[in-house]
């Protein structure tokens, strides 16, 4: 689908020519002609730039006419001291998908010339056959503040307080404006603006009020007399807290301007291009306060006050829910009141419920959500726990709340119904074992509990309180025997493999272990007198040493390896003397085995002095 | 013989004391007991902690106290009557009920247990300390009885690799609960109402109030002051005195 979007824009001021006008009132009502009456609804509306102006300045009042053109254009009528100048008149045409609307634009000047509120009335305009009318506007002209002025008597910066309204009620809550103005085209107007805007305390000065909170408004630009000032604006809430005639002042600012010099762009013979010059000022000092304001604060009426009335001042509305609704006896139920509007939410609270009289309360707690910067729109929400104390309660009572409406001048309550409830008789948690014992058998769903489970009437076993098994150093120190069991079976392991590895080792311990068992026999045979036998077992033990200690065979040792094989490793002569006795011994003693048991006896160390000669060698 | 005839005598003196003991403690907590039958619920809350104080403790007797704190419309003390019993016997059923009763009476904001702290609370902490002692022993053992027998390594693989599997579980469960019991410090406040503060002071602002009941864990302290959360966002400094800290001293039965 094609979009054709087409934007005529005429400016045709009451001085263009007539022949001219002619022409665009000839375009426009063929165009309107073209276009079905349905979609052409005619409107007319006022509207004014700005509310409050102060006095010798001028606000715009725009009439704008829609889907028709005015039989004749309506004029606002003349007050007293205030100018009313016509500015000119525009017309908007805009075709959009085929369809076209219209509007008209006539704008007047409005300027006061004395300080106070003009009324303008309601203004009439026919419309193809139809009388559509304005609301009546409000314009409110104000004092022009202290000013610092030029030589030309211009101002070159002045503050200016906004009081919106000069009556207030205790406890409503006011947005004052607090107005810097700094001419434009000095020369460090943007950085006292900026300092405004960036300043982070309160700019009123006024006792009997309590100050909520200061916030920035966005710079704008104003004219004032002959001049352009640019505006930095400080929004403070305040809410009156004693009644009687309140003045409203403002800080104290001394403030250093600088003034351009006219010529300053003077060309010398080394900066012809003037790039190096700096701005010349003339720098002046001025002491800035603003007008002071005076307010009535009224206080609140005396009559047709709520009975559950607690301070409240502005304009609210008032939401309520509550969950869960199918509750036990003694079950919480949080219910949630939300009171939305505009007023001093920090300062309010929840109204004392007298018909909650059959629940227990709780305290309730508070979140303030507010939707703007000064914190006096929004929402302030309130969780309160209550528990219903019997099952005969049906509902949620309904919840009021009452303030006082400064728009309306009258005490307002606001009542939501009350919530229904299904309350059982008992509360939601487990049925204990020992209460329903007998009553849980044969039902799917046990009775609910209605209180708790009753006194034990055994002690029961006796503990005594200590610190936990894991923080006791004897339960720590058993953890080890697990772990040194482990570790030293890895150790046996170990040299078991190690042993397993090493044939040599392995044939020592082998032959240690046979002559432990060898000397024993010796021994027995040398006590039962066995001569024979004495001698074999010397023979073989000898083999057996001698074998391990050469690395060879048992079978293979003979007298001859002692001049082969011990004497060239440096055995010492005495044992090799020893060695050759005890072999010539057993060799004798093959053919003449007569030995008493002292002289087989003796032949004992002197093996042992041999085996201990032969250990202690390295072969 | 007269070795015996000492060894017999000092046991009987051994004995004698904690014989008299029980029988003292017995007969007091008949008469607490009388005392909460009589409807006399402060009284017998008293009579209770007396015997609470001599460090001989039951579950019955933390039971019965905090039945006794209950009546007494004191949620606060009473849950922590019955947290303390629940150290002894977390799988009482009587002792649960009461403890869930007690919460229910509790507005938010208060810290309920999670499901897994929940599940991990089915048992003691000495309990899980021994289960993972024992399973460690067991793997240990067969670690060693491989080291012996390295034939039976192929056979017991298996059982090793589960046992492993199981201690690790265990430890960890062990871990958990004892960080839970001994390193997360939690308190319950026993005074009607009480604003938490955002800052250790009384001038500080109040952030949220709390309950009797309201079970709270303790990040940190300083001079007469506790930090403690009920919360994500609900965190900020109460006074101690209204709270009751819970004893990291776990009872172990004689």
């Amino acid at each position: 689908m094609r979009r054709l979007l087409l934007w005529v824009k005429f400016n045709t001021r009451r001085r263009c020519p007539a022949g001219l006008r002619c022409l665009f009132a000839l375009v426009l009502s063929l165009l309107l002609g073209a276009v079905p009456s349905c979609l052409l609804a005619a409107s007319f509306t006022a509207t004014l730039d700005r509310e409050t102006i102060s006095v010798g300045e001028s606000a715009t009042l725009t009439l704008k006419f829609e889907g028709g053109e005015p039989k004749a254009m309506p004029t606002p009528p003349p007050l007293p001291n205030l100018q009313i100048t016509g500015e000119g008149s525009s017309r908007n045409i805009s075709i959009v998908n085929g369809r076209m609307s219209a509007s008209i634009l006539q704008n007047f000047a409005l300027t006061p010339t004395q300080p106070g509120v003009y009324n303008i009335p309601a203004l009439r305009a026919e419309i193809d056959r139809q009388v559509l009318t304005t609301p009546p506007l409000k314009l409110t002209a104000v004092k022009a503040g202290a000013a610092a002025a030029d030589s030309d008597g211009e101002k070159l910066a002045f503050f200016k307080l906004f009081v919106p309204r000069k009556e207030v009620y205790v406890g409503e809550v006011l947005g004052v404006e607090f107005q810097v103005f700094v001419r434009e085209g000095l020369a460090n107007a943007e950085n006292i603006l900026q300092s405004f805007d960036q300043y982070g305390g309160c700019p009123l000065k006024a006792e009997g009020v309590s100050i909520l909170k200061t916030a920035h408004a966005q710079r704008r630009r104003m004219r004032s007399g002959n001049s352009v000032y640019g505006v930095a604006t400080l929004v403070t809430s305040l809410s009156p807290i004693k009644t009687g005639p309140l003045t409203l002042g403002s800080m104290d600012v001394n403030l250093a301007v600088q003034i351009p010099l006219p010529n300053q762009r003077r060309r010398d013979q080394f900066d012809p291009f003037g790039i190096f010059n700096q701005v010349q000022v003339q720098e002046r000092r001025v002491a800035l306060s603003a007008e002071p304001e005076t307010l009535t604060v009224l206080p609140l009426p005396k009559d047709n006050v709520p009975a559950n009335f607690n301070g409240a001042v502005g304009s609210f509305s008032l939401t309520l829910s509550a969950g869960p609704t199918n509750v036990a006896v003694g079950d919480p139920i949080t219910v949630k009141v939300q009171i939305s509007g505009q007023g001093a939410f920090d300062a309010l609270t929840l109204p004392e419920q007298s018909a909650w009289s059959g629940f227990k309360t709780y305290p309730p707690t508070t979140k303030v959500d507010t939707t703007d910067a000064l914190g006096l729109q929004g929402t302030k929400t309130f969780e309160q726990v209550v528990v219903p104390q019997s099952a005969d309660i049906k509902t949620l009572p309904a919840i009021s709340f009452s303030f006082f409406d400064p728009e309306q001048k009258s005490y307002r309550t606001l009542t939501q119904p009350p919530v229904a409830l299904i309350v059982r008789p008992a509360g939601s948690t487990p049925v204990p074992t020992v209460v329903n014992a007998t009553t849980r058998v044969g039902q799917d769903n046990p009775p609910p509990t209605q209180d708790i489970v009753h006194i034990k009437p055994r002690l029961g076993m006796l503990a005594e309180l200590a610190p936990p098994l894991v923080q006791q150093s004897w339960f720590l120190a058993l953890q080890a025997v697990p772990v040194l069991a482990w570790l030293s079976a890895v150790i046996w392991r170990r040299r078991a493999d190690q042993l397993a590895n090493n044939p040599r080792l392995r044939r020592r311990r082998q032959v240690a272990q046979v002559l432990r068992q060898g000397l024993g026999e010796l021994r027995r045979h040398a006590a039962e007198n066995k001569s024979d036998d004495f001698f074999a077992t010397l023979f073989r033990l000898l083999q057996e040493q001698l074998g391990e200690r050469l690395d060879l065979p048992a079978s293979a040792i003979t007298e001859a390896v002692i001049e082969e094989h011990l004497r060239p490793r440096g055995v010492p002569e005495a044992a090799l003397t020893t060695l050759h006795a005890l072999f010539q011994t057993c060799n004798l003693a093959r053919y003449a085995p007569i030995k008493s048991s002292q002289e087989l006896a003796a032949i004992i160390p002197k093996f042992e002095a041999t085996l201990s000669d032969l250990q202690g060698v390295k072969l | 013989m007269p070795l015996r005839g000492v060894s017999l005598v000092l046991l009987l003196v051994a004995w004698l004391p904690l014989s008299s003991l029980a029988a003292l403690s017995d007969s007091l907590f008949d008469a607490a007991n009388k005392l909460y039958e009589e409807g006399k619920f402060a009284e017998a809350a008293a009579a209770y902690e007396s015997l609470v104080q001599s460090r001989q403790v039951s579950a019955a007797l933390y039971f019965n106290f905090g039945n006794a704190w209950f009546k007494s419309r004191q949620i606060g003390r009473a849950i922590a009557a019955y947290r303390q019993a629940e150290q002894i016997t977390p799988r009482d059923p009587d002792l649960r009920a009461n403890l869930q009763f007690a919460r229910n009476q509790t507005p938010a904001p208060t810290l309920s247990p999670s499901r897994w702290q929940r599940w991990l609370g089915r048992l003691t902490l000495n309990e899980w300390t021994v289960l993972a002692a024992v399973a460690l022993w067991l793997y240990l053992l067969l670690l060693a009885i491989l080291q012996w027998r390295p034939n039976l390594r192929l056979v017991l693989r298996t059982y090793v690799l589960a046992l492993a599997v199981l201690t690790a579980l265990l430890c960890a469960c062990a871990a958990a609960a004892l960080c839970g019991t001994q390193f997360t410090r939690a308190a319950i406040v026993f005074a009607p109402e009480t604003t938490v503060h955002y800052g250790p002071l009384a001038e500080s602002p109040a952030a949220f109030t709390v309950h009797d009941g309201a079970e709270l864990r303790v990040l940190d302290q300083k001079d007469e002051w506790l930090q403690v959360t009920a919360g994500p966002r609900r965190t900020g400094w109460l006074r101690r005195d209204q709270t009751i800290p819970l004893s990291s001293k776990a009872p172990s039965r004689t």
